[in-house]
């Protein structure tokens, strides 16, 4: 006989959904964190996309600790002078609510709450070390020395699963699997962000930008998000990136981002409240684990439930839904009293039937495309000198815009074979 | 006959993220993280330790608003077998005076007790009135700023961190011992452990519960009154940048400035 029915790892997104759905349905289930209170060691901060929340806390919208739903969504390539953006504000936005900046270590803390609530236990402040294994099945998890028994685990730790590497079931990260995210949390008063980004009361601003430009030649992915009374703000740089130029630093790179002539105003006046790093799982379909066994199931960020597509960073929701798959395929288990691989087996049916698993396989390889020179070097260049060319009065007559077009990209070296392949690929990965 | 121990532990906002409201001037506690009086985590293992090696059974006693389970079922994790948290509105608002009063009241409902452990003062308000003045109210005997305390044959014999040396006192029970800061090394709470004290949940008392008159304890039974507090206003230190050609003109530079003086001036 088991103490517990599941024991859920990591009280982020993806464990809090599954501990509550599990508790929900009067599972008895044990929901442990590292930190203490849940949150308090996350970093991301951070756009929570969709609705996935609302299967399990139906009115979520009106008592999570949101931020601010964003109304105005961004991408921006950065030159050492320009920033060339669309902007995206729109009264849909606004009805739909298709997103919500979020601080994790508010809404974590709230998720746990309500796990708690549900009638899970959660411990708060304990680090697991391993799962315990018995004739090839996962019984329990194991710490100093103790042994906490369950009919199946739920692994959700985050982007460093150290549990599932400890216990076989995870290759460790390689550089190509994750990058290192820093942010600053910035305070400025509502009034000030309401006045900078041209929001309403409780709409938000939300922005990805290519950062080919920095110092080292890094390609790096930059955000900025408004919360209600700070912006959210840094860098994410590959891993391997970095690796390659060991004489450029992550807290340099964040201080060139926030020194842009078109980020500097933005965060201007504002204190600094926050500092953080943290990795991001950026390896795509390829980094995805076997997401099930004998006695476990792998969710979240751990089993590398994230990506930028490079016009959106996506990670919560994926979480969230992974979470809710994970509980229901134990509580199907739970019916036939059977926790083996083979009745886990619909955790990845459910996963490849959702959002979830297709949009990792509609935006594989995609990390080829965000992380490349083409897009962090030669785009941005090149819109520059077309912008430039569209603007610029010389009094002289204007060439025709497909001219100018050329013009820039041959300026740009982009009118090759290869260049014309990057593009393919780009859009077929996207 | 099974030794009682009580120890005397309060929640305390976490030093490193306390803020004061500049406009209110009190502590902002809804930013801040909760945590155990670190001292009090100490008191809390020398009594583990006198557990270890006796049997005695730890009760740890709280005043504070609800959320201080926290904190209570934090030190069941480490170990102490029962405890209990004076809460109750009437509690709210009280100095020194009424809080060892009511820790003291609530120690008497227990019944029987041996030796009492509170940490040398809290980090939040840093008196060390409320140890001592448990003691007084219980009309025991007292030892302050221990660094080391034994159990032997009746009697706790306590080394005692004084200015230019130590004293070590022996004295019978029943005693209250209050333990300096760092004076040892708490233990870990494991998940088995915190498992378990969740399971076992803590008990709430209120005034009624341990026998206050609601007009003996919280800020009605407190004598201070505070009138204003002034917060420490950071200087705006002058950064200047003076350029000499050698150390002899920088010291004659800064001299001038009136930065550097002369031993006799």
């Amino acid at each position: 006989m088991s103490e517990f029915d599941a024991i859920v790892v990591g009280a982020g997104p993806a464990g809090a959904s599954a501990a509550i759905r599990l508790a929900s349905s009067k599972k008895n289930v044990l929901l442990v964190e590292k930190s203490d209170p849940p949150g308090s060691k996350n970093v991301s901060g951070g756009v929570l996309w969709g609705n996935g929340l609302s299967a399990i806390i139906p009115d979520w919208e009106k008592s999570a600790p949101v931020e601010r739903f964003v109304d105005t969504k961004s991408v921006a390539f950065l030159t050492q002078d320009s920033k060339i953006g669309i902007d995206f504000s729109s009264k849909k936005l606004e009805q739909k609510k298709t997103g919500y900046t979020v601080l994790r270590a508010r809404l974590d803390q709230w998720l746990a709450r309500k796990a708690k609530e549900a009638g899970a236990m959660v411990i708060n402040g304990v680090t697991v070390e391993k799962l315990h294994v018995e004739d090839g099945r996962v019984t329990g998890i194991e710490q100093d020395g103790d042994v906490i028994t369950s009919d199946a685990v739920i692994l959700c730790e985050g982007a460093n699963p150290r549990v599932a590497i400890n216990s076989g079931l995870r290759k460790p990260l390689s550089d190509h699997d994750v990058a290192i995210g820093v942010k600053e949390v910035i305070k400025l008063p509502e009034n000030t962000i309401n006045e900078r980004f041209h929001l309403k009361s409780g709409a938000g601003f939300a922005c990805e930008y290519v950062l080919g430009y920095l110092k080292g030649g890094l390609e790096a992915g930059g955000f900025l998000y408004t919360n209600k009374d700070s912006i959210s703000v840094g860098i994410v740089v590959s891993m391997s990136h970095l690796r390659k130029n060991n004489a450029t630093y992550s807290y340099n790179m964040i201080e060139e981002f926030t020194a842009h002539p078109y980020i500097a105003p933005l965060l201007q006046g504002g204190e600094m409240q926050e500092y953080s790093a943290h990795l991001v799982q950026e390896g795509g379909l390829r980094s995805i684990p076997k997401l099930f066994g004998n006695g476990y199931m792998i969710a979240g960020d751990s089993a590398g439930f994230s990506f930028s597509n490079g016009l959106v960073l996506q990670g919560m929701n994926y979480a969230i839904d992974s979470g809710i798959a994970a509980a229901d395929t134990f509580a199907a288990a739970y019916d036939r009293k059977n926790y083996t691989e083979n009745s886990f087996k619909s955790y990845q049916d459910r996963l490849e039937a959702s959002y979830v698993m297709r949009d990792m396989r509609t935006f594989k390889g995609i990390g080829d495309v965000t992380w490349s020179p083409f897009v962090h070097k030669k785009v941005p260049a090149m819109l520059e000198t077309l912008m430039m060319g569209l603007f610029m009065e010389e009094g002289r007559p204007k060439k025709h815009m497909t001219r100018m077009l050329l013009d820039a990209l041959s300026q740009n070296d982009m009118l090759r074979v290869s260049s014309l392949m990057d593009t393919y690929r780009m859009m077929r990965r996207m | 006959m099974t030794l009682e121990i009580i120890v005397m532990v309060k929640q305390v906002p976490d030093k490193q993220e306390v803020v004061i409201d500049p406009v209110t001037m009190n502590l902002n506690r809804s930013l801040t993280r909760n945590v155990t009086n670190s001292a009090d985590e100490n008191a809390l293992e020398a009594a583990l330790r006198i557990k270890d090696k006796t049997g005695a059974n730890v009760t740890v006693i709280s005043m504070g608003p609800p959320q201080a389970e926290t904190t209570m079922i934090e030190c069941l994790a480490r170990g102490a077998d029962r405890a209990i948290l004076a809460s109750d509105r009437f509690f709210g608002g009280a100095d020194t005076y009424p809080t060892g009063l009511t820790i003291a009241a609530t120690i008497s409902k227990t019944g029987k007790f041996d030796i009492i452990f509170a940490g040398e003062e809290s980090s939040d308000s840093s008196t060390g009135h409320v140890g001592p003045g448990v003691a007084e109210f219980l009309d025991i005997d007292q030892i302050t700023y221990a660094s080391s305390v034994e159990y032997e044959d009746g009697h706790v014999i306590a080394e005692r961190e004084l200015e230019g040396g130590t004293e070590v006192v022996k004295v019978p029970l029943p005693v209250l011992v209050t333990v300096l800061l760092n004076s040892n090394t708490p233990r870990m709470q494991t998940l088995r452990r915190k498992i378990d004290a969740t399971r076992k949940g803590i008990e709430m008392w209120d005034h009624d519960r341990i026998g206050l008159q609601p007009e003996w304890v919280g800020v009605r039974g407190s004598p201070t009154i505070v009138r204003k507090m002034n917060p420490i206003r950071e200087r705006e230190r002058a950064a200047k940048k003076i350029e000499v050609s050698s150390i002899g003109d920088l010291v004659d530079e800064l001299y001038e400035k009136k930065i550097l003086k002369l031993e006799d001036e």
